[in-house]
């Protein structure tokens, strides 16, 4: 639009506010030293344990979380060029670079790699010892035993080497050709990158689907939801968009980026962040709870009554209330999203939100009872002491050392180059783009 | 009926009697010509003004210094009304027995469907969710209706032939007469200051 050329000479494009200075530097180094120093901690806190099954779950939340975020990243960046949107030039490299992260991440999957070459699988994933599943709740195992086709180690580790490689291909090539252009210019790698988002879409949501099946949903082996791929990933979207606006935020409040992103872009962010992580996840969320207690089959119900006796319950309502009700109020408005401390806040809490959510997923166990149980009632009162351990410091070191180290590494990467696609076609559409 | 062949000269001469002062119209060329004349008449103080534009132009309500529609909220408190009918309804019907006169007496009849309590709210969900849509969805289309005085038939702006291009390729800014600062001579003054094509006055028939 004319409008837009007649203010073209207003936006600073110059390296001194493309590019993150010292301060990020030093700032990066702090967050990895700290978040290796609480892993280390963690590990020698895990070390020995006699409760290997708590630890190493807590540890998958976490790591599932910092997966999270990446994929969210990957998502954005791909809608973003399946759309040819305009808007989202000017924060795309966030995003970005939250997908580039999936190169390395599958080095926090090695934990896992390394209980099943210590025989300790079973701890994590019950199906991974049938015999011990067999002896300790036939049932169960009844039910396990024809899924073996396809929940064996061989297969199960197999899978996770093809989701590992998809992501890594994706996050990088979708980093590096973005970064090709900020020399190269011209349209070639936009239009090339148009092209690849369409079988990536299709690859992202195979993906992220099994990977949630396998990692998360096989935890309870016995039980299944259709749906819990796509749960997982409106998570993805909570922690994801939730981290690029915290990055955006971070980005001009040490003084860079000035003026190129705009409460337009703040608002947009929020949109997103509102209508993918908070109600998508509350329809999806509760499509999955109302089929199945609605159908009431004692197979499918154990899982979620497992998380509705003692404290679960309340951690039940306080997702219901933090991760969907809470939000929805605080940012329906324009005024909220368009004001960057306010999303702020609402950023943050989300992404513990989205950790949460997944605490909530991993974490429960399906007492042995609920098969036997004649009432609801008599299993209410038979658990009503269920604690979620959520206090335990495991948890909590586990999650901040790798929120540091995360963000550390994310940190660095992000000053090496600049903070937006600075040829990209579309950018100058971006800088001056206006909701109306 | 006036036709829009019919210019304001010869409506003048035929019908002065029942012809007033509508506004004051000034053509522009292009967006950021009309986004610098908006300014300006922001800044001279007119408040019954409006901009007409082929497409929308960004920024635009910004130099006009619209502010933001009060749509939403009466929105959010009819999908909240929706919501509670929902419940209401729901919860009578399956979990009372009371008898209550709606124009006719009716009865709720709890019914017990698979052993669930009759109060669950996990099954009335989806009809609170369809109704608050419903009643934000009917809300939002009406009062967008109602808050730009539509449905009318007739407007004083289609007299003028000139303004049959604010559909295709031309920019219009309006000042009404209602206006306080309106004066005949003075507005039009300083519309033609702000280098438009052109300014015509626009006549109510």
């Amino acid at each position: 639009m004319s409008h837009a050329a007649l203010d073209a000479g207003r936006f600073d494009l110059s390296s001194q506010n493309l590019t993150l200075g010292a301060p990020a530097s030093l700032l990066s180094r702090v967050l990895v030293i700290i978040g290796v120093v609480l892993l280390i901690v963690s590990g020698m806190m895990a070390w020995g344990t006699d409760d290997l099954a708590m630890v190493s779950k807590s540890y998958l939340v976490s790591f599932m979380w910092i997966l999270a975020i990446s994929l969210g990243g990957l998502f954005f960046t791909f809608v973003q060029h399946l759309t040819h949107a305009g808007w989202s030039v000017a924060v795309r490299r966030p995003a970005e670079v939250l997908a580039a992260n999936l190169a390395w991440i599958w080095i926090f999957f090695l934990p896992i790699v390394f209980m099943w070459l210590r025989g300790d699988l079973d701890a994590l994933f019950i199906w991974a010892d049938m015999e011990h599943l067999r002896a300790h709740n036939p049932e169960e195992a009844d039910v396990v035993a024809k899924k073996e086709a396809y929940l064996n180690t061989g297969f199960f580790f197999t899978r996770a080497v093809a989701y590992f490689v998809t992501w890594a291909i994706l996050g990088t090539f979708f980093y590096r050709m973005s970064l090709k252009q900020d020399s190269e210019g011209g349209s070639r790698i936009t239009d090339l990158l148009q092209k690849v988002s369409a079988p990536a879409a299709l690859l992202f949501g195979l993906t992220v689907t099994f990977a949630a099946f396998d990692w998360l949903m096989s935890l309870s082996p016995a039980w299944f939801s259709t749906i819990f791929g796509v749960y997982f990933f409106a998570g993805t979207c909570t922690a994801g968009f939730s981290a690029m606006i915290l990055i955006c935020v971070y980005i001009q409040r040490s003084g860079r980026m000035k003026g190129l992103i705009t409460s337009e872009h703040y608002q947009d962010l929020g949109k997103l962040l509102f209508a993918f992580g908070m109600v998508f996840w509350a329809y999806i969320g509760f499509s999955q709870y109302m089929l199945i207690w609605y159908g009431n089959i004692p197979e499918e119900t154990g899982w979620f009554l497992s998380r509705q006796v003692g404290d679960w319950s309340l951690l039940s309502l306080a997702l219901l209330a933090g991760h969907f009700i809470i939000p929805f109020l605080c940012l329906i408005s324009r005024w909220p999203k368009r004001y960057p401390l306010f999303l702020m806040v609402g950023a943050v809490w989300m992404i513990i939100f989205a950790w949460l959510d997944l605490y909530w997923l991993v974490m429960p166990v399906i007492p042995e009872d609920v098969y036997t149980a004649t009432s609801y009632t008599e299993f209410a009162d038979a658990h009503e002491n269920a604690s979620t351990h959520l206090s335990t410091p495991i948890n909590w070191s586990l999650f901040l050392g790798m929120a540091c180290c995360y963000f550390g590494i994310t940190l660095g990467r992000l000053r090496r180059h600049p903070l937006l696609p600075e040829r990209d076609p579309r950018l100058k559409e971006s800088l001056s783009f206006e909701n109306i | 009926m006036t036709t829009l062949s019919n210019t304001p000269d010869k409506l003048q001469s035929s019908s002065a009697s029942r012809t007033r002062c509508y506004g004051m119209m000034a053509e522009f060329a292009t967006p950021g010509e009309i986004m610098k004349a908006a300014e300006k008449v922001r800044a001279a103080g007119y408040r019954w003004w409006d901009c007409h534009t082929p497409f929308p132009v960004h920024g635009l309500d910004n130099a006009m210094g619209i502010s933001p529609t009060i749509l939403p909220v009466f929105v959010f408190f009819a999908g909240l009304t929706g919501t509670m009918i929902a419940f209401g309804l729901q919860a009578f019907t399956n979990a009372t027995d009371w008898s209550i006169w709606a124009f006719v007496w009716v009865t709720g009849y709890p019914f017990l469907i698979s052993g669930k309590p009759l109060l669950s709210v996990p099954a009335f969900i989806p009809v609170m969710f369809e109704l608050t849509i419903l009643l934000s969805a009917l809300t939002t289309f009406g009062l967008m209706f109602l808050l730009n005085g539509l449905p009318r038939l007739h407007h004083p702006l289609f007299t003028s032939n000139r303004f049959l291009r604010a559909s295709d390729d031309r920019f219009f800014i309006v000042i009404e007469a209602r206006d306080p600062r309106f004066r005949r001579q003075a507005t039009r003054d300083f519309l033609e200051g702000l280098s438009p094509i052109a300014v015509e006055e626009v006549l109510d028939t």
